[in-house]
């Protein structure tokens, strides 16, 4: 099997940047975790270990859905991409931006002080606004790399005006992904007004516009591994990202009950954001739908990626959010570590996965290799999925004893992050390393599938076709 | 339903949402204002200071942040003004098992970020972050604490210090302190805590009455 269109092939330049990003996010998780139990463990500071740990994950997914996108575009407008040194232009200049960035932030954890504010306002290294903190200079490359890779598509789909409901969808979902950057992109006098509309960003990205990217890629990779039939996909995918926008948009409210505020977020923040896991449960259901109609499998490994994308985005983007989303529940464990359990299953199910998924449905075609042993795919998949959810329980109960002790009982911060929770970041760091192994699994099968012959016997290998 | 209507319900339905979203936002903006004190000049340079040194790196605030050190919102309220001052200037100096790295932050921009504080102390958050229930069923069931337990109640010590387990991290540990020092120890230290300790962070309390000193002092001598 190949590509249909050679110019698809360029997904796999943002990939390779992406699993890169992938170690390396994994890496400073663990120092992270360590960090922990002894502070002072690593020459950065916890809070740099932590901005590379949170942006190396921004980066690496987002990247993930470009390569992701420049696969599914040209497909589905059944033509070349428009401009093949365009796309590469816009890779090289986003891996220069962020190689920037990381190394501004590293400088800083060195010097402090370097993190100077005279010439933009705001810091010439690091914002320190959490997620966001890339600096304004960055913003408005990464903004415009954004530009080129939205013109890019558009003027693909252009060519040949194929608007799918597939990359219609896909195409909204990043549009909408790339604007609602520019509420993060200005400066406010008020703490307030500046949580108002960062939350704005972080918010409608991963409960807006990321999760109609993956109903869009959903039906994308049902179609590509199972032969489904488009109408029947496409059918199911405007439900689900319609169901998507109508509870995660006015859901932003659960993020406005106790930041200064007006009232009235605790009833629109309550009542739509508990709405929020039924479009999740609803890809659930597409997915193992789809999988028993349609019984012959083009891409075991692939689909098996998908559906496990689906059923932890319903997880840990549903069913962990929703358990703290109600304004009685969260005034308790509002700013506790059950908000980080929820992050960390809610980012692993919906959107690592997510991308994982989308590697494996288009890297042998990219590859051109009929077949390929899954056998490295699932070692990895059940060594990050199993290290995953106990990291999420540790998390957890991290967070319950702190609700309980800090917020109920009153008691300190600092005690009972140091003496009730340490084992739980024993645990957690513990877990960490068995998800680095996953991840160290699943980056040697990336870099060598389809450039080795087969060792398991063809009865077993996957097929892969489509 | 055809896909076509269901792509129309999807895009139009979503736009809806999102026009909804928007008014409810302009209501918001004409709202927060009046929900927290003016924002000076003081407290803007504070909130540069607060993004300078990538505050939100460690701590959260109004709840939000990164969960590896305490929430900010109310600091300004439990810790005086001079601890907070010396503990940002260099934090190791005031309480040595600090976690908290000296990052060379300056006399002046020790004050901004100390009235930003003191204003977002001050921010209407519908009650957040609670008052501890199970401290507080403690208090009412206390119905028969002595003066001195009550006022060390009333004057907040918790905030910094600890006693059975129960209270701050950043002074010292209360629990024993009655075999620790004798009264007159304690009582002296209450007045003039520098004279006793001379690098500690801890304000005076001889603007209390004799009595009250004598209460309070009372208590902690018991604590053996």
């Amino acid at each position: 099997m190949t590509v249909k269109y050679e110019s698809q092939k360029i997904a796999q330049h943002f990939f390779t940047f992406a699993v890169l990003l992938f170690l390396v996010q994994v890496v400073v998780g663990i120092i992270a975790a360590l960090q922990f139990i002894w502070p002072e463990f690593f020459i950065l500071n916890f809070n740099i270990i932590r901005s590379l740990h949170i942006n190396a994950l921004v980066v690496w997914l987002l990247v993930g859905l470009m390569g992701a996108t420049y696969y599914v575009v040209p497909e589905e407008s059944e033509t070349e991409l428009w401009s093949v040194p365009l796309a590469k232009f816009q890779f090289w200049a986003t891996v220069v931006t962020v190689t920037l960035v990381v190394l501004g932030y590293i400088w800083m954890g060195i010097n402090p002080q370097a993190n100077s504010t005279a010439l933009f306002g705001t810091g010439i290294l690091n914002e320190g606004r959490e997620y966001i903190e890339a600096p304004r200079w960055a913003d408005i490359l990464i903004a415009l790399s954004a530009v080129l890779f939205l013109i890019n598509n558009f003027m693909t789909v252009l060519k040949t005006k194929k608007w799918t409901g597939i990359q219609g969808t896909l195409l909204a979902g990043l549009t909408f992904l790339a604007l609602m950057y520019i509420p993060g992109m200005f400066y406010t006098k008020s703490m307030v007004k500046d949580q108002f509309w960062w939350w704005w960003v972080v918010h409608l990205w991963v409960e807006g516009a990321w999760e109609v990217i993956a109903g869009a890629l959903l039906a994308f990779m049902l179609m590509k591994t199972l032969n489904a039939q488009r109408h029947v996909v496409e059918r199911w995918m405007y439900i689900e990202v319609a169901l998507v926008l109508f509870t995660g948009i006015l859901g932003t409210g659960h993020h406005y009950y106790w930041i200064g505020t007006p009232e009235y977020w605790l009833w629109v923040g309550g009542i739509f954001s508990s709405l929020e896991p039924i479009p999740l449960l609803l890809m659930v259901w597409d997915a193992f739908r789809t999988t028993r109609e349609y019984r012959t499998v083009t891409n075991k490994v692939g689909l098996f990626y998908a559906v496990a994308h689906a059923i932890f985005n319903f997880v840990g983007a549903g069913l962990w959010g929703v358990i703290h989303t109600l304004p009685q529940v969260n005034k308790w464990t509002h700013g506790t570590q059950i908000t980080t359990a929820h992050g960390h299953l809610a980012f692993y199910g919906a959107y690592v996965l997510l991308v994982l998924s989308m590697i494996y449905v288009t890297l042998p075609a990219i590859r051109g290799t009929r077949e390929f042993s899954g056998a490295r795919a699932y070692q990895s998949f059940w060594w990050m999925t199993i290290s995953m959810v106990f990291i999420v329980l540790t998390i957890t109960g991290a967070g319950m004893v702190q609700t309980y002790m800090e917020r109920l009982m009153g008691l300190d911060y600092v005690a009972v992050k140091a003496n009730y929770n340490l084992w739980f970041w024993i645990f957690r760091a513990i877990f960490g390393i068995g998800f680095l192994i996953g991840v160290v699994i699943f980056a040697i099968d990336f870099f060598r599938l389809g450039k080795e012959p087969l060792k398991v016997p063809s009865g077993e290998a996957i097929r892969a076709e489509g | 339903m055809s896909n076509r209507a269901l792509r129309n319900l999807f895009a139009f339905g979503s736009l809806g949402f999102f026009v909804i979203f928007v008014i409810l936002t302009i209501d918001t903006m004409g709202k927060l204002d009046k929900r927290a004190p003016e924002i000076t000049e003081e407290v803007n340079l504070g909130k540069k200071v607060w993004h300078k040194y990538d505050c939100i790196g460690c701590h959260t605030i109004l709840g939000n942040g990164s969960y590896f050190a305490p929430d900010m919102t109310k600091i300004a309220e439990k810790k005086p003004k001079e601890y907070l001052k010396r503990f940002l200037m260099d934090p190791k100096s005031v309480n040595p098992k600090a976690t908290m790295p000296n990052f060379g932050i300056t006399s002046e921009e020790a004050d901004h970020l100390i009235a930003f504080l003191e204003w977002i102390s001050k921010v209407d958050t519908n009650g957040w972050p609670p008052k501890p229930i199970l401290a507080q069923a403690v208090a009412v069931a206390g119905a028969e604490l002595s003066a001195g337990q009550r006022l060390y109640n009333q004057l907040n010590c918790g905030a910094c210090h600890m006693i059975n387990g129960i209270g701050g991290t950043t002074g010292p540990d209360l629990t024993h302190v009655g075999s620790r020092r004798d009264r007159q120890w304690i009582l002296g230290h209450f007045k003039d805590p520098q004279a006793y300790v001379p690098n500690s962070a801890m304000p005076s309390y001889g603007h209390l009455s004799e009595k009250e000193l004598n209460d309070l002092t009372d208590y902690m001598v018991s604590l053996k």
